[in-house]
């Protein structure tokens, strides 16, 4: 369904479990800010998802095994103001504490490696790289002065 | 990327009921590409390198882009799905292209949440709106048919029921039904609702009507004006539009 006024079909006690054919709801992985056990994996989800809803969610769409997951509201804070003095909203959102089944273990890892740079010859970089490096060398004193500034004469 | 796509890909038709091939086992050959139309590079799965070789993170790696492109400062992706190409795909090929771009979504908001965290940018956030735009031309596409076939089948547009009705101020728009566990006749709420308007408000719905008369024949001649303007200015251009 698109995004905005979603309306589900009533539910009365013994009806079947609703389906849905192509959900609009996304998990996001985020990084733990308090240190989690090897197995468990936070998730910011949709307001309207529930547990179970999550945990079909890894085991059908992933093939995540789940054993069990915990979830709770975070309350985003209303006390910053913009510039016309009107209190600014962060959005609340909920979190999801996946714990996975079959012993794994999930660690976050580093998606922005620091990454050497290796300039092709002939681009701008290099020739920007080689022309300081010139200029670095013609700023440094003499090395067979032994550190001794210029002050000194001779 | 092109090989999470792959991986991506199969494991959509796993999901659908084919049996589990063996993580080692690769499948050689064709790989169809479904996320981008125009991508770079198709590589057959067996050159995909995985970050590790134990089962533990299979599933979550999608949630992760291709390793080779973590610490990259632009990531290069394809095209987005345009409406006509979507109106020739299958339902079925619909529905798999939704689960692919569904996961790919997850990926990028992973990967924007944790850009957040580190204070650093967000490697092509571009990805993420053709990714929204794509989902919503596929929505576009199934919602066509199905109005095509609830056409054919009942005659209806639209899958609520509704009418035209009158509010309490003379307006008129249409009432979309809501599904109720009770009859209209026991509901309290619906029953306080006035669908009709009093004679007093006949008056003003003309002072509407006028209001709606004004502000077209206010924008009619605005337009009228604009022509005469531009036509003073620039008579030439009239004489070879005019042709």
């Amino acid at each position: 369904m698109a995004t905005g006024k979603v309306l589900y079909p009533l539910y009365q006690l013994g009806n079947p479990q609703l389906r849905i054919f192509r959900p609009n709801f996304f998990m996001t992985l985020v990084r733990p800010g308090v240190s989690q056990p090897e197995d468990t994996v936070q998730f910011r989800i949709s307001m309207q998802m529930t547990r179970v809803d999550v945990k079909n969610y890894l085991e059908k769409i992933y093939n995540v095994p789940v054993s069990v997951v915990r979830t709770r509201i975070q309350y985003g804070a209303n006390n910053k103001r913009n510039h016309k003095n009107q209190k600014v909203k962060k959005p609340d959102y909920k979190v999801a504490y996946v714990q996975l089944g079959q012993g794994q273990t999930f660690q976050f890892p580093n998606l922005f490696p620091e990454k050497e740079e290796t300039p092709e010859p002939g681009s701008v970089e290099d020739i920007q790289k080689q022309f300081m490096e010139n200029e670095r060398q013609r700023q440094t004193a003499d090395p067979r002065r032994g550190g001794v500034t210029n002050w000194f004469g001779l | 990327m092109a090989a999470a796509l792959c991986r991506r890909f199969f494991s959509a038709v796993r999901v659908s009921g084919v049996l589990q091939a063996p993580p080692g086992a690769c499948l050689s050959g064709l790989t169809l590409n479904l996320l981008h139309k125009n991508s770079t590079k198709v590589e057959p799965l067996y050159q995909c390198k995985f970050l590790h070789t134990t089962l533990s993170r299979k599933g979550l790696e999608e949630f992760f882009d291709d390793p080779k492109n973590w610490g990259e400062i632009v990531v290069k992706s394809g095209d987005e799905w345009h409406a006509k190409h979507l109106r020739n795909k299958s339902n079925e090929d619909l529905h798999k292209l939704w689960y692919v771009l569904l996961k790919e979504k997850n990926m990028l908001l992973t990967l924007e949440q944790e850009a957040k965290r580190q204070s650093l940018p967000m490697p092509s956030p571009e990805r993420l709106e053709k990714v929204e735009k794509s989902m919503g031309r596929i929505d576009l596409v199934i919602k066509e048919r199905e109005v095509a076939l609830r056409l054919l089948q009942t005659g209806h547009e639209n899958p609520r029921p509704g009418e035209w009705r009158n509010d309490f101020l003379g307006r008129t728009y249409w009432y979309n039904s809501k599904e109720w566990p009770i009859p209209w006749y026991l509901n309290k709420k619906y029953n306080r609702r006035k669908f009709f308007y009093l004679p007093r408000v006949e008056h003003f719905i003309r002072l509407r009507i006028e209001q709606h008369l004004k502000k077209q024949a206010r924008m009619k001649s605005l337009e009228k004006k604009k022509q005469l303007l531009l036509q003073k200015k620039f008579p030439h251009l009239a004489a070879q539009s005019q042709n």
